[in-house]
């Protein structure tokens, strides 16, 4: 198609100033001739200034970027010049008075502010030119996009106008400064911020500057301070009752929100473990019973009887491929001595994921079927999964003690989401003209459940299942830091006496139990749908 | 016939309206009372209209069509027949018994037990066997399983699916799909069927061929027949009365014929446009009595030289007769000649002029 003067008037339009320019390049960069290496020279000298006023906000923020970490290494060299001054006054003063080691010691100090000063003066000058290079480059790709923005849009900003610098007057000066000043100074560390506090409350006088640099470049102040709460323990009397003894504290310094915060937590866990232990223990007795019935299967059956179930069970679900993997990954755990702890941890793992299934198959029905159900459990969810798993195991001591039981809960906190979410992801899947046509014909709530929808929703439901069980084995290590047992144990020995090949050997035999478990899931899920 | 010799309608609903939104109650008052439209609904009260004041009765052994446009309220409608919608205002009576008023557990026996719905997107439970889908709704009612299989059995026979009943629904082809959808709506012998265009999803010719196989099937049973369409040649080919919706609005009732030679309105008019009348229209509606004929033309020509129909052949019969020949049709009701049927008026009654 040739080019005539009304291909080009769309673009000039746009531009406005300089519309030859533009109107060139743009039609290059639709006919994809726009050479790798062309920069706009315009935008290349003029920086952020020019992306203002183009009012192309994208490449005006690139633009001050590169800018401003160019003004910030000045900052920086200024910074280290002032401070090989101070530093040299200081040699002075020891020679004076005849230190010669102390001043020796200093001038090692100049050196390295020297160093440091020519070195932040080339960065910037080489962040300047590059950053400007880049940005004269990248300028007419960005601004032909806000031409197309425009194309749609007639509203959109366009062409050349001074009168945007005032807005970029505003930008600049709300940042640039502090920036600078930043740059310049060395920032006083928390510590320091901590006892001008102290020192202020005790009513001693600091100049403006300190008490700025405190407040504003080193990290957030403490805005303010409490005063220490009352400590509680939870005491047993002589007569085998419970109650609260209150003390005073007797460090009278105050002290932050976060101090105090996590003090009123430990009040709180103390209370409940004091006077509620019956419900802790009662959770822990039910599921050391879950526990040591599902042990006595895996653990107690002999191993040779074991060994040609789990066989038997891999051939039936997932065929003879499969059962020669498992087979062999069994072999590795019997020859290495990981039998007995390998099904230590296959009944923790079965001990968790049944607690998943049974409090999350209902669960996720419930977040299917409601929208107030979604609204409470996701959010719940979001934490469950979100939170790092290391963080939970605290409480999780706190409540239920070490051994098992905790760990078996902390895997559960981490296993349980995916179970409810492809549950409910299932249950909210099933077509709605089925779930019709069953009502139609005389479904009663229950029967929509149990035959329609929990069927429909049974691929997602056995995914929920084989998440649950990767799970459950990838926390198997960090359970096992508060006494799990089991594989687990093993790795977590061979880390805190860094003994590598031990812990290569039990870290193989933990993969090897997943993925023998996960193909076998798999398998037999595939072979049901 | 008239109503009398029909008995009592098996369905009837009296007024029904159905507003969708959260203001309907309100909205309903208002709509009464100002006569409002359904785009002024929407904008005043962001409310639907999805049924609008629809009284229908339907009786026993008939196929009542209703045929209406997507958007018309027809699926809306037939909803509310086993209560799946609840109406906003109105009442629809089965066999007398007022469907808004059955508690939870009754109005799933009635579900059951009396009504049979088929779908347009079949629904079928892709985890069960075509017998076990046929059966769905026995067992929803505790029927044991052996009586289950002999029901499957015999109603696969009638919707000739023999040999599928053990497969699953996603090995059978579209059409059988449906079969299996119309079996599972006969399987608890209900007196009513609700068909929410069945064959809407089916290519045209297995349309054809289950659009008759349950015509030829629902004679033999005797069902009431609620069936939905947008098609009006479905309508016309299925219906022993139809009622077309627009708006969510009722706009004619009445059999096919009736339809056809007499729309209410420009739109019904313009639907019926492109139908053949052959089948549809009979001697007696094209016919000019025989003293006006005769007051125009000359005397009647002999009758053995020409043509002689019935009053109730249709249109098809008669161009038949009168091709290959110059006489006008004589048409005859017992014995003797009522009316006549030229070349000219036959043509104009093909085109559909009155």
């Amino acid at each position: 198609m040739s080019v005539t003067e009304t291909t080009l008037k769309p673009f000039k339009e746009f531009a406005e100033k300089n519309g030859d320019y533009y109107a060139t390049t743009f039609l290059k960069v639709q006919q994809e001739t726009l050479s790798k290496w062309h920069v706009n020279k315009a935008a290349a000298l003029g920086g952020f200034f020019w992306a203002s006023l183009r009012a192309n906000w994208l490449l005006f923020w690139i633009g001050f970027f590169i800018d401003l970490v160019a003004l910030v290494y000045l900052g920086a060299a200024y910074k280290f010049k002032t401070a090989t001054g101070s530093v040299l006054l200081d040699v002075e003063k020891f020679k004076a008075a005849g230190n010669e080691a102390a001043a020796q010691n200093k001038m090692f100090l100049i050196e390295r502010y020297e160093n440091w000063t020519s070195s932040s003066i080339m960065s910037a000058i080489i962040i300047f030119i590059l950053g400007r290079i880049f940005f004269g480059w990248l300028a007419d790709r960005i601004y032909f996009r806000q031409y197309n923005a425009w194309r749609v849009d007639h509203t959109k900003q366009s062409g050349s106008k001074t009168s945007r610098w005032v807005m970029l007057a505003v930008i600049v000066a709300l940042i640039a400064p502090l920036m600078l000043y930043r740059s310049t100074q060395f920032a006083p560390d928390a510590r320091t911020c901590v006892k001008q506090d102290r020192a202020i409350a005790k009513g001693e006088e600091f100049s403006f500057q300190d008490k700025f640099n405190c407040k504003v470049i080193s990290d957030f102040p403490t805005l303010f301070w409490i005063d220490r709460p009352d400590k509680y323990d939870v005491k047993r009397a002589k007569d085998g009752t419970r109650y609260v003894e209150r003390t005073a504290p007797t460090n009278k310094t105050p002290i932050n929100l976060h101090t105090y915060t996590s003090g009123k937590i430990e009040n709180v866990v103390k209370y409940l473990t004091g006077f509620y232990s019956y419900i802790f223990d009662g959770i822990v007795s039910v599921l050391n019973g879950l526990l040591g019935a599902i042990t006595a299967i895996f653990a107690g059956t002999p191993w040779p009887i074991m060994m040609g179930a789990l066989l038997a069970i891999a051939y039936y679900a997932a065929g003879i491929r499969i059962t020669i993997f498992v087979g062999a990954s069994l072999t590795y755990l019997a020859l290495f001595g990981f039998w007995l702890t390998a099904m230590e941890t296959l009944s923790l793992v079965a001990s968790a994921t049944c607690v998943c299934i049974v409090m999350g198959l209902p669960l996720g029905v419930w977040v299917g079927k409601s929208s107030r159900g979604k609204a409470i459990v996701t959010p719940i969810l979001d934490i469950m999964q979100t939170i790092p798993s290391f963080v939970y195991l605290l409480p999780a001591v706190a409540f239920f003690g070490i051994g098992v039981v905790p760990g078996i809960l902390a895997t559960v906190i981490f296993a349980m989401p995916p179970m409810v979410r492809l549950t409910s992801l299932g249950i909210q899947h099933v077509p709605e003209s089925t779930k019709e046509a069953a009502l139609a014909f005389g479904a009663s709530p229950r029967q929509l459940l149990t035959k329609v929808e929990l069927p429909l929703a049974m691929p997602s439901i056995m995914a929920g299942v084989n998440q649950v069980v990767m799970m459950s084995l990838s926390m198997v290590v960090v359970a096992a830091l508060i006494g799990a047992g089991g594989m687990g144990f093993l790795v977590t020995r061979a880390l805190a006496n860094s003994d590598t090949g031990k812990g290569v050997l039990a870290g193989i035999g933990i993969a090897l139990l997943a993925m023998m478990i996960d193909r076998v899931v798999q398998k037999a899920n595939n072979g049901q749908s | 016939m008239t109503n009398m010799e029909r008995g009592k309608p098996v369905i009837s609903c009296k007024n029904v309206w159905k507003i969708f939104g959260e203001q309907a109650d309100q909205a309903l008052e208002e709509i009464k009372r100002d006569n409002l439209s359904k785009a002024e609904a929407l904008e005043k009260f962001e409310c639907v209209i999805g049924v609008r004041d629809v009284s229908i009765e339907v009786y026993k052994g008939e196929v009542f069509c209703i045929m209406g446009l997507s958007g018309s309220g027809k699926s809306t409608l037939v909803r509310h027949i086993n209560r799946l919608i609840e109406p906003t205002a109105g009442e629809i009576l089965i066999n007398g018994t007022d469907v808004g008023g059955l508690n939870a557990e009754d109005l799933r026996a009635m579900r059951a037990d009396e009504i049979g719905m088929v779908f347009q997107n079949m629904s079928l439970l892709p985890h069960r066997t075509v017998s076990e889908n046929i059966s769905f709704a026995l067992e929803l009612r505790n029927v044991d399983a052996f009586t289950r299989a002999q029901v499957a059995e015999e109603v696969i026979e009638k919707v000739s699916l023999q040999g599928y009943g053990d497969r699953y629904p996603s090995e059978l082809s579209g059409g059988m799909q449906q079969r299996v959808g119309l079996a599972r709506a006969l399987a608890a012998d209900p007196e009513i069927l609700l068909m929410d265009e069945p064959f809407s999803a089916l290519d045209p010719l297995i349309r054809r061929g289950l659009q008759d196989e349950f015509l030829a099937l629902s004679k033999v049973m005797n069902k009431t027949t609620l069936f939905i369409t947008h098609d009006l040649d479905e309508a016309i080919r299925m219906g022993t009365r139809i009622a077309i919706m627009k708006d969510g609005e009722i706009v004619q009732i009445g059999t096919p014929e009736e339809i056809v030679t007499n729309p209410t309105d420009e739109y019904v008019a313009k639907f019926v446009q492109g139908i053949s009348k052959l089948k549809l229209v009979f001697a007696h509606t094209v016919m000019v009595p025989v003293a006006e004929y005769e007051a125009k033309h000359k005397k009647l020509p002999a009758l053995k030289s020409c043509p002689q129909a019935g009053t109730e052949d249709d249109l098809d019969a008669l161009v038949a007769k009168a091709v290959d020949q110059d006489k006008p049709i004589i048409i005859m009701d017992e014995g003797k000649p009522v009316g006549v049927v030229t070349k000219d008026s036959l043509l104009h009654a093909i085109r559909g002029d009155s």
